[in-house]
């Protein structure tokens, strides 16, 4: 049924394979090339200074004119550059993967499969921000550099295409559609013209919302909007505007075809009613943003006061006192200066906490938990639900006091390699016991214990058989004098909690089903004490299960049984596209 | 009769080929001979006997390893159960690692000249986790051919997602 008839959508856009393939945004190559100029202008100021100097006194003025020239040739070559290799990518999205297309020396195409998604995030960087454009990252389960970057994109489309893949990563499927290939036939504009979406209103309850969309569908310009969550009041908001404009960028060869969703036994309430969609040139904006229910968000004092009870605050007042005492002794001025390195990296690390977390929201929704924080860089995740591997509750010393927690996972996507502050990991900066109780129910709903609340509390703060955990023996004492009250182990229907850290307190809890591998290590001095340790493998990120100095046969014990649990909790897990039943 | 050890299971284990050892030796061999010969030039051209240490260390070195590398292959085994592969290696660090078939998202069979002149092979378990360090060196080619179609038919049977 789906005859490719590039005419109606740009000549270009359809490629042999059928695909629609389409360019980001224009604005892109200035945003990337930007960096390189600033690079260079950095480069320039810090490094170049002298010889700039030097070269000025020798030609005179001249010399200021051929720097700048320089420069601004640089500055041409690598938008320049940008340009082109804009002019080279291209993305395509289909039912089952997205492809992008890049490169200028080494040609590059890449799939990233859908039903592999483990999370997708809307980075906004400062400029891009300004002029109103995103980037959208997928992350798929590949180790590092797996991830498939579109950038950059219009807000709304960003958006839009982020509901779609949600979508359709979860199982649903695009109305009557191939595939997303060229199908465009001739109809184009059938629906062209903003159909008023009748449209029950939903209510906006994270989980119950939807099925209220009765043929919620919207067309506006040749774009219209099945929308199965929102009804028609979301539709309606951004339908001339957002649903327009990506309508215009498609073009209008359209064939709208209303039909259901081919909706397999989802949750209640999520099923879509009639939809109306065209296919081919623009088959965006199919699905609607699902709506959100704010969890908790992160106040301002608290995160100003969690840095002031960092260790970066003890350098800091070191960097004071040492400042002071050098200009009391009557140091030279060129040792103080020596010290200036250390005051930029202190002011960056202080940067960097308070520009990653600022602002934090976590909000549930159908498709999974959202995070969005930020300062001048924002970034909205979506972490779907069952991507989460392992959680970890961590309270560095200084925090104690405040009883104040950081919560953060491991997701397969997130490798890491980007991002060394590990910003994308975080599920919550600085929380309250309260919020980091309900940060983890966020990511493991069932616990699998009766009372889950006492059983996380003895592990956040309890010592030896406190709330039913399996403590090390106390002959572990020889190996580990301070922490070994602490080293326990809790297992639960559904999860493996791991409690260390006498001053550093730490609790993992990792879901059987989401363990890769065991091992069970045994070092000289810990087979003298028949004592061994077990390391839960999980996969790459900032939570590192391991739990040290249990009694051999215990530790044995327990890796036999985890062994047994996992196999059995795979079994029984939620499969990948979570809005399928298996 | 010493207590069983807890690091067994109650299963029964398969030890490597001691080609590995041999392997292995031939390795430690290639560098420390030549290392031999360079400490022993100077105390053979000077005749100063002090500088005859150095030698001495490195033979030391050999005798050591010649003692340690048979062991430590001995100690490497593994065994296969219904739905998950046990690999226990080490005489003094010890570890057992249990990797289900389901987890397994490749396997790597390798063999560097050495281990192909010794008749031998490595077979690499990855999982999606980077720190399941799961191998098993010095396996006969065919043994290797059957553990990994027989991990391959496994992992597929009891393939999980992530």
């Amino acid at each position: 049924m789906s005859v490719p008839e590039p005419a109606p959508v740009r000549p270009e856009a359809v490629g042999d394979d059928g695909y629609v393939w389409r360019r980001m945004h224009p604005v892109t190559p200035l945003l990337k090339g930007w960096k390189t100029v600033a690079a260079l202008l950095i480069i320039a100021s810090t490094q170049l200074t002298e010889d700039i100097r030097r070269a000025a006194r020798l030609l005179g003025g001249r010399g200021w004119l051929v720097a700048l020239g320089a420069f601004v040739v640089i500055a041409v070559l690598a938008v320049a550059w940008a340009f082109v290799s804009w002019r080279v990518t291209r993305y395509a999205v289909t039912d089952e993967a997205v492809h992008l297309r890049q490169g200028i020396v080494f040609r590059q195409q890449r799939q990233a499969r859908l039903d592999r998604l483990q999370a997708i995030d809307v980075v906004q960087p400062l400029l891009a921000r300004l002029v109103g454009l995103s980037e959208l990252r997928l992350e798929v389960a590949g180790g590092s550099g797996s991830r498939v970057s579109l950038a950059f994109l219009r807000e709304s489309e960003a958006d839009g295409l982020r509901a779609e893949l949600l979508g359709l990563a979860a199982g649903l499927h695009r109305p009557g559609s191939a595939g997303g290939r060229a199908t465009s036939d001739g109809l184009s504009g059938a629906v062209g013209s903003g159909h008023p979406a009748p449209g029950g209103r939903a209510t906006g309850d994270a989980f119950g919302a939807a099925g209220a969309g009765g043929g919620g569908a919207v067309g506006a310009s040749g774009g219209p909007d099945a929308d199965w969550f929102r009804g028609a009041t979301g539709v309606g908001e951004d339908a001339p505007g957002a649903v327009g404009a990506v309508g215009a960028v498609g073009g209008s060869a359209a064939r709208s075809s209303a039909e259901a969703f081919d909706h397999t036994g989802g949750p209640p309430g999520r099923a879509p009613s009639a939809a109306v969609t065209h296919r081919g040139a623009d088959t965006r904006r199919a699905f609607a943003t699902a709506p959100e229910h704010l969890v908790y968000e992160l106040p301002m004092p608290r995160l100003l006061g969690s840095i002031v009870r960092s260790g970066g605050t003890l350098w800091f007042v070191l960097l004071i006192v040492a400042v002071l005492v050098m200009v009391t002794l009557g140091a030279p001025v060129g040792s103080v200066y020596s010290l200036v390195p250390m005051a930029f990296a202190l002011m960056s690390f202080f940067w960097q906490r308070i520009n990653g977390a600022a602002t934090f929201r976590a909000a549930t929704s159908p498709d999974g938990i959202r995070l969005r924080h930020g300062l001048t860089e924002t970034r909205s995740q979506t972490l779907p639900p069952g991507r989460v591997q392992a959680v970890r509750l961590h309270q560095p010393l200084l925090w104690r006091g405040k009883d104040w927690w950081r919560v953060v996972v491991n997701v397969a996507g997130y490798a890491g390699d980007h991002d060394k502050q590990g910003t994308e990991t975080v599920l919550h900066p600085v929380a309250t016991r309260d919020e980091a109780l309900l940060a983890l129910w966020l990511v493991l709903p069932d616990l699998g214990v009766d009372d889950p609340r006492a059983a996380v509390e003895a592990g956040l703060v309890g010592t030896g058989e406190d709330g039913g955990y399996t403590a090390a023996p106390r002959r572990s004492r020889w190996v580990d004098p301070v922490g070994w009250r602490r080293h326990g182990v809790l297992v639960t229907r559904r999860a493996l909690l791991l409690r260390s850290g006498r001053f550093w307190r730490r609790l993992d809890v990792v879901p059987h089903e989401r363990t890769q591998s065991l091992a069970l290590e045994q070092g000289p001095l810990q087979r003298q004490l028949d004592v061994a340790s077990l390391a839960a493998h999980s996969t790459h990120g900032p939570v590192v299960p391991r739990i040290e100095h249990l009694d051999t046969a215990v530790a044995v014990a327990l890796l036999e049984e985890q062994a047994e649990r996992a196999r059995h909790a795979r079994r029984t897990a939620a499969p990948e596209q979570w809005m399928r039943s298996r | 009769m010493a207590p069983a050890d807890p690091f067994t299971l109650n299963l029964t284990w398969t030890q490597v080929s001691p080609r590995l050892a041999a392997a292995r030796l031939t390795v430690a061999a290639l560098w420390l001979v030549p290392l031999l010969v360079v400490a022993a030039l100077p105390p053979l051209l000077s005749g100063v006997v002090w500088w005859w240490f150095l030698a001495a260390a490195v033979v030391l070195i050999m005798l050591w390893l010649l003692w340690l590398i048979p062991r430590q292959v001995g100690a490497l085994r593994y065994a296969e159960r219904e739905d998950d592969l046990l690999i226990r290696r080490g005489i003094m660090f010890r570890t057992l690692v249990v990797v289900p078939y389901g987890r397994m998202q490749f396997v790597d069979v390798k063999a560097g000249p050495i281990d192909r002149a010794m008749g031998i092979a490595r077979v690499q378990l990855h999982t999606a986790s980077t720190s399941s360090d799961a191998w098993i060196a010095g396996l006969a080619p065919a043994e290797a051919a059957r553990l990994r179609e027989r991990l391959a038919s496994r992992g597929e049977a009891r393939l999980a997602g992530l």
